[in-house]
């Protein structure tokens, strides 16, 4: 009860804290901006492609069902600028501030903290996403044969594990160092390696070619874009999540005993 | 209330502080007053928490630092040396969310935002962004998340750094408001501050606490005593014999001037005896010129740097002393040599100004002012 007041009182502070910003809005403004150009590039291509196949006589491609693949897909790659973004100040900037001792010095446990955080800065995310799928939701409704409602949440939904895999990955990145700039900047690399780790998997062999594949965040985010819920999916991205969750809960709690 | 026994912290093979001990009892005020890089911060954050002692213990209200910390933590009020804020929130937004996280009941936490605001002085400003705020009332908000769970202990590090005189002396008196209520442990490296504020002082030193009691015991402790200084024209040696036949005599010395024409002599004695009168008259009767003639009890930073400096002849005081200009020298009778900060000359100015008090002690709080910080470390390139 008393875990669950803090983490909303963390997540509360952190909400508010974005939407004070001007940083947010910036990001904001340049992500509608970004997304709005790319869904009607390919909305277009998609018509094309359709009216392509009109003619030819094929007439079997699912023009909505390609648009929404391919939209989510140009997201997901908008996402990966976005997200170390988002995730570069989560305690960096607590750091730098010196506020991570007025948290580290309250009742309040360093996992509270870092769910706190991390929900804020998903929600702050999905606020992103969502007008995007409102202009999404108009364009499908259109579309004859109906595109079925549950591929469309399933994809976002997909989105957003992936987001929430990376943001807190991020997030333990962040808590590592009091520079956002490096914070940022580490966040992608990892993030690039999760998301292909499936190329290196081509070049070997075996279990660990498997093993590899199944790593990749990208694999599986393919998977939830096509409507396919895979349980090793959901493992995966909630392993990843706790992963950065428990990472950084252990990074603040090891910084006390390093401490110059 | 706080008890710290045999605390040492040691970073590696460094150690921070070694060996410390001191309570604080109920309702008090201690002074932890210490040279830059004494061990201040670090048994602080021992004490809120933050950082774990290498061995020896720490309780406040009874529970164990260690083994207890959330119960210490709801039970301390803290303010790092540099105070925790969140730029982008309002105070008293920040102020609602440190008592979420602080614990307090959500009934009455409009309460004790709205007391914290009002006790701090922040009523005009808790609509402000804290970005906009100037330093002292970034400061006083950094109080004001200290004391807005109302713990009955706070810790405060360094509170009046960095601020103008008139907010330094709003501060000290906020802090002296808290007493009572609150059992407050406060660092400084300001000698003044913690002999105005404080009820005991504990001086830090290398990690180790070197001296704990009163203000006034501590000065005593070391020699009690009256000092006499004179400013003198004419022939010295006309009198010499008969000041130094005076009753109850320490210590005689004339210190080396740069006006040739005058001299100043230093006359200590045992503190039974106050012989300023016939001082003035050997003087006068000879004929010399008697241009000034302070007396001064002995100061609580002769207590600090008797304390505190292994072999005086290494303290770096002496240099900046002799490289001051003629100028510098003649004023310096009521400054310290010691160059910190403008900012704290003003402030026993201001305070003597605000509290009219008799020459003579006027002339001590000046002449005690200045942080005992900078005798041993000085900074360069604040010298004249």
């Amino acid at each position: 009860m008393i875990i669950l007041a803090n983490i909303l009182a963390i997540y509360r502070r952190e909400l508010q804290s974005y939407f004070s910003s001007p940083f947010a809005y910036v990001i904001a403004g340049v992500f509608w901006f970004l997304s709005g150009v790319i869904f009607l590039q390919t909305l277009q291509g998609a018509s094309l492609s359709a009216s392509l196949g009109d003619q030819a006589g094929t007439g079997s491609v699912d023009v909505p069902y390609l648009l929404l693949v391919n939209f989510l897909g140009w997201l997901a790659i908008v996402s990966l600028f976005l997200l170390p973004m988002l995730s570069m100040g989560l305690y960096s900037e607590e750091r730098k501030r010196g506020t991570l001792e007025l948290l580290a010095t309250s009742p309040v446990t360093n996992w509270a903290v870092a769910v706190g955080k991390l929900l804020g800065v998903v929600t702050f995310y999905v606020t992103l996403l969502l007008p995007v799928m409102v202009y999404e939701a108009i364009v499908l409704s259109t579309a004859e044969p109906a595109v079925q409602p549950a591929v469309m949440v399933l994809g976002h939904l997909g989105l957003v594990l992936m987001a929430t895999s990376v943001l807190s990955l991020g997030m333990f990145i962040s808590s590592l160092t009091d520079s956002t700039l490096l914070a940022a900047i580490l966040t992608f690399g990892v993030m690039l390696v999760l998301l292909l780790v499936n190329w290196v998997a081509e070049s070997v062999s075996g279990g660990l070619a498997d093993t590899l594949r199944h790593l990749s965040m990208l694999t599986h985010y393919s998977n939830f874009i096509q409507g396919i819920v895979d349980t090793s999916s959901l493992i995966l991205f909630g392993s990843y999540i706790f992963l950065g969750v428990f990472l950084t809960a252990q990074t603040i709690e090891a910084l006390r005993f390093q401490r110059s | 209330m706080i008890e710290v026994e045999h605390l040492s912290k040691t970073y590696g093979t460094t150690s921070a502080i070694d060996d410390v001990s001191f309570s604080v009892e109920q309702g008090e005020i201690l002074g932890f007053l210490g040279p830059n890089g004494a061990g201040k911060t670090t048994t602080m954050r021992i004490l809120s928490g933050y950082l774990p002692a290498s061995s020896g213990t720490a309780r406040v209200a009874g529970f164990d630092v260690h083994e207890n910390s959330m119960a210490v933590r709801q039970r301390i009020g803290y303010l790092p040396e540099v105070p925790p804020l969140y730029p982008e929130m309002t105070v008293k937004g920040f102020l609602h969310f440190v008592a979420r996280i602080k614990g307090v009941a959500a009934g009455d936490r409009a309460e004790r935002v709205q007391s914290a605001l009002t006790r701090c002085n922040l009523l005009e400003k808790q609509d402000v962004l804290i970005r906009k705020l100037s330093k002292g009332f970034r400061q006083r908000v950094g109080i004001a998340q200290a004391i807005v769970h109302d713990p009955p202990a706070i810790i405060l590090d360094e509170p009046t750094v960095g601020l103008d005189p008139r907010q330094i002396i709003d501060v000290r008196n906020l802090i002296k408001s808290l007493a009572g209520d609150h059992t407050i442990l406060l660092s400084t490296h300001i000698l003044p501050e913690a002999s105005m504020i404080c009820d005991r002082i504990a001086i830090i030193n290398k990690g180790e606490v070197v001296a704990t009691n009163t203000p006034d015991q501590l000065a005593a402790q070391l020699t009690g005593g009256l000092r006499y200084e004179l400013d003198v024209e004419g022939d010295l040696a006309t009198v010499q014999a008969n000041l130094k036949e005076l009753e109850g005599l320490r210590s005689f010395s004339i210190p080396e001037t740069a006006d040739s024409s005058r001299s100043k002599v230093v006359l200590e004695f045992a503190s039974s005896y106050d012989p300023g009168r016939e001082i003035a008259a050997i003087v006068v009767h000879a004929g010399l010129g008697l241009y000034q003639m302070r007396r001064s009890q002995v100061s609580l930073e002769d207590v600090f740097l008797q304390l505190t400096t292994e072999e005086p002849t290494e303290e770096p005081t002496a240099e900046p002393t002799e490289e001051f200009s003629e100028a510098d020298v003649e004023t310096s009778n009521l400054v310290p040599p010691a160059e910190e900060s403008a900012d704290d000359r003003t402030v026993a100015s201001a305070e003597a100004e605000q509290q009219p008090m008799p020459p003579d002690q006027q002339v001590t709080v000046d002449a005690s002012t200045g942080a005992i910080a900078d005798h041993s470390l000085p900074k360069p390139d604040n010298h004249p």
